[in-house]
């Protein structure tokens, strides 16, 4: 059976959650919500491409959309708002990736900061280099936030470069960096600006390309955050789109609750003190420290767990596909639940696969 | 220099549209000045102009927040740089800054709810304004069609900055509108520059269908005979869009719908693609048109029945800027004025979200002050929409004391008569759709006007020729688009010569 590129991708995720969660737990990763929870699931479950992805999807579209895959016989639900897929719907899914893979560089926990602004900044940028080029001052800007109009003005300024020049690299750097036979550059391409020329809207888009909107949606992402790696990769070849990337304004992404604890904890606390100073349970300050862990890349857990313990923790990970944290403490029974999301945390999605 | 002249020298043209001339001689000659300006002339040359050619800067009040967004965009890409808008889209430290620097502004558009703040008042007090604009002046009026209460307290504003120099401008209002912008705006004495509402290069047609499947069928008959550009106007988003896409789905690929719904990305980009003659056919909300200039629209098609002729007027304003003959046509099928009394009713709270609002205020002891504060719960517990929240949250806020009773009994009254002004306007309309005589006459006679001249192709009454506004060339430049994207980017960055 023909399933649609949306239905793909939630069953993807279904497949993955595997009914430990309910089908909320997807709303919050598509919405991208900062709370420890949806963030260390994202981890736990390798889904962090998907993480605030399509963040127009609500409540009823998704609960609508589940109902459909149940009737279709392709999900079936184990418990209430949880659902595991039938045979028929992993079936179909195989099927249905083989035809039409995921997109390959979609990557939202790592992008989503920076990905609408950058396509704003862009796309200004594009059409003010154009009109300059034909020597047109006389343009409404497609882009209407102040912020933006500022921005742009200032970094072409300080490119200190004549306008022929700098739409000309501007050329050269797009049509190195988008050019990549996975992903689809005229996507994003349909979609810019320029002199005497308006760009398409989303819905536009999709329509002459022929895609239906949400696979068009992802494929965009796909597209954009294809376009990051490139820059990111070697970004002294990319001067000009490298620019364009807003530096977050945390190096980490924390929680504002998570980010007090963070402070505390540096400053020598420990978990039992920084609960009392907060006036918070000691358990929500665990899921604080989690997603530290999460989100630091080095952050050191010995202090919670000895490295012996570690080490066994992640070998009963490793045997246990299903990374159910029960099923791990049966196998340790002397750790805490606490030091097995931390250890799970730590190493992140792929290491013990 | 003679105003010519200074017509030339700041806007490059050569000669001024009806009433123009008149408004701004009115104002260089110190008069307080209300304005009625068909849609289209270009009322805001009537500020721009006295502007430049006085000392001092120029504040323009503005209803709605788009619409100043447009026109402050339109003055930058016009070259003007020292113009700024003061409203809620500006975050708090914008706004500090936006005010610390007030005094480099020749050009000041302002909402009236920012207008109301005493530190905004104190600011603008000391700048010696040259002209004080009130933009969309019938808001001001209980009688007007789009009364906004916030503007009701222009006149205290007005008097507290040193009452400047006054404009006020507006496309349509009635000789009872009219008296009653100037008793609000507290002017004494004042000189009136009417022009008639009428449009005479638009021919005005009534088309009566049965249903809604034939009310469709019928539009696509005429976006394919008439000539284009056209705006469809609807009262509702979905139907907008069902109908744009039926009108895809039968062909005709330059057609796009546009509302309130849309992201601000999408709506920006559809407004600009009309503009740029990319686009034909915009089924739209009313939302749509206000503050853009396309000379050339050659046709207005209501698929609802707008609320009141004023609005009507507005709408089919936006046709025959360039003063082409154009047409507008309006469709009416039995029972459309339904819809229209619902949306009517539905804008304003009701009795029973009254009564829960003032349950909640009295269990809560909650003091009017604090009332935009509460805005969510509020929402939430009497379901307001935004619209209905914004009358109540302006009434109450609005109140110098607090007596629940009192102030529960005088709101109910004032919402009664608010639905009755809207109901009456509608019936208005309703009349107009069924009168037996020149649609023309009709209206003119609503702004205490007669018609003299009466155009060629007049009226569906008198009778159209609807053979002089069809489409006769049928060429279609449709560029494949994405077959190349290299090429596509290379089109937009580099000059032709260099590809
Ligand atoms: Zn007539």
């Amino acid at each position: 059976m023909a399933i649609t590129f949306l239905q793909a991708v939630v069953l993807h995720i279904f497949k993955k959650i595997n009914g430990e969660r309910t089908i909320y737990s997807l709303y919050h990763l598509f919405q991208g919500k900062r709370s420890s929870q949806t963030i260390q699931d994202a981890h736990l479950y390798q889904l962090t491409p998907y993480f605030h992805t399509y963040p127009s999807v609500t409540r009823e579209k998704l609960e609508k959309m589940v109902d459909r895959l149940i009737k279709d016989g392709l999900a079936a639900e184990i418990a209430e708002s949880k659902v595991i897929l039938t045979d028929k719907g992993i079936e179909t899914l195989d099927g249905q990736l083989a035809e039409h893979p995921l997109p390959v560089f979609l990557n939202g926990w790592k992008y989503h900061q920076i990905t609408d602004s950058f396509w704003e900044r862009l796309t200004l940028l594009i059409q003010v280099s154009s009109n300059l080029i034909h020597r047109e001052r006389r343009f409404i800007p497609v882009r209407n936030k102040r912020e933006t109009l500022n921005w742009v003005k200032q970094f072409i300024r300080e490119q200190g470069e004549d306008r022929y020049h700098l739409a000309e690299r501007l050329y050269l750097e797009l049509v190195t960096a988008l050019d990549n036979e996975n992903t689809m550059p005229e996507l994003i391409v349909v979609r810019l600006s320029g002199f005497k020329k308006i760009g398409l809207t989303t819905m536009q888009a999709a329509e002459i390309t022929g895609l239906d909107p949400a696979r068009y949606h992802f494929e965009y992402l796909n597209c954009l955050h294809a376009l990051f790696d490139r820059i990111l990769e070697d970004p002294a070849r990319y001067p000009l789109l490298n620019g364009l990337i807003k530096q977050p304004e945390r190096k980490v992404p924390l929680t504002l609750s998570t980010e007090k604890t963070y402070k505390l904890f540096q400053k020598g606390y420990s978990i039992e003190e920084i609960a009392a100073a907060r006036n918070l349970k000691g358990s929500t300050i665990e899921d604080h420290i989690v997603e530290i862990v999460l989100s630091m890349k080095g952050f050191k857990i010995d202090s919670f767990v000895p490295p012996e313990k570690e080490e066994r923790i992640l070998q009963a990970a490793k045997k246990n596909s299903a990374k159910k944290l029960k099923q791990i403490k049966e196998r340790v029974d002397d750790a805490s639940y606490f030091e097995i999301r931390l250890v799970l945390a730590k190493y992140g999605d792929a290491e013990w696969n | 220099m003679e105003l010519k002249g200074y017509l030339k020298k700041y806007f490059n043209f050569d000669e001024f549209r009806p009433g123009q001339q008149e408004a701004v001689e009115s104002i260089i000659g110190n008069q307080h000045t209300i304005a009625m300006l068909p849609t289209g002339t270009g009322k805001s040359l009537c500020y721009q102009l006295p502007g430049y050619m006085s000392e001092g800067p120029v504040l323009i009040v503005s209803p709605l927040l788009s619409l100043m967004q447009d026109q402050v965009e339109q003055m930058m890409a016009m070259g003007e740089k020292r113009v700024v808008a003061l409203n809620s889209f500006l975050t708090p430290p914008q706004k500090a800054k936006a005010l610390e620097n007030l005094h480099h502004y020749k050009f000041i558009f302002i909402s009236p709810e920012m207008l109301g703040m005493e530190s905004v008042i104190d600011r603008i007090k000391g700048l010696s304004v040259s002209l004080f604009a009130v933009d969309e002046a019938h808001c001001i009026s209980q009688w007007g069609y789009d009364f906004r209460p916030d503007y009701l307290k222009l006149g205290e504003i007005r008097r507290k900055i040193g009452e400047p120099l006054t404009l006020a401008l507006t496309a349509t209002a009635t000789n009872e509108v009219r008296r009653d912008i100037a008793d609000k705006l507290l002017l004494e004495k004042w000189n009136e520059i009417v022009f008639s509402v009428d449009r005479p290069a638009i021919s005005l047609a009534l088309e009566k269908v049965s249903h809604f499947q034939e009310k469709q069928q019928r539009t696509m008959q005429l976006v394919r005979f008439l000539k284009g550009p056209g705006i469809i106007y609807f009262s509702s988003k979905k139907v907008a869009e069902q109908t744009s896409a039926y009108l895809r789905e039968h062909g005709i690929s330059k057609v796009m719908a546009y509302h309130g719904g849309l992201d601000s990305e999408s709506r920006i980009l559809i407004q600009q693609q009309f503009i740029n003659g990319q686009l034909d056919v915009v089924c739209a909300t009313s939302a749509f048109g206000m503050g853009i200039n396309k000379e050339n629209v050659r046709y207005v098609i209501h698929f609802h029945m707008p609320m009141q002729i004023e609005s009507y007027l507005q709408e089919i304003g936006r046709a025959a800027r360039d003063g082409g003959d154009s047409v507008a046509i309006l469709i009416y099928s039995p029972g459309d004025e339904q819809l229209a009394f619902q949306l009517a009713e539905a804008e304003l709270p009701d009795e029973f979200q009254i009564e829960r609002l003032f349950t909640f205020l009295i269990e809560n002891n909650v003091v009017y002050q604090d009332i935009t504060r509460l805005e969510e719960e509020l929402a939430m517990f009497c379901g307001f929409t935004d619209i209905q929240w914004r009358i109540v949250e302006n009434y109450l806020s609005n109140l110098e004391s607090v007596d629940y009773n009192q102030d529960k009994r005088s709101l109910l009254h004032l919402l009664d008569n608010r639905l009755k002004v809207k109901q009456s306007k509608i019936k208005q309309m309703l009349e107009w759709i069924h009168s037996q005589e020149c649609k023309r006459a009709v209206i003119l006679r609503t702004f205490n006007e007669k018609l003299e001249d009466r155009p060629e192709n007049c009226c569906s009454y008198c009778g159209i020729e609807m053979e002089d506004f069809k489409e006769t060339d049928a060429s279609s430049d449709e560029r494949p688009i994405g077959v190349d994207w290299k090429q596509d980017l290379a089109s937009i960055l580099l000059l032709s010569e260099r590809i």
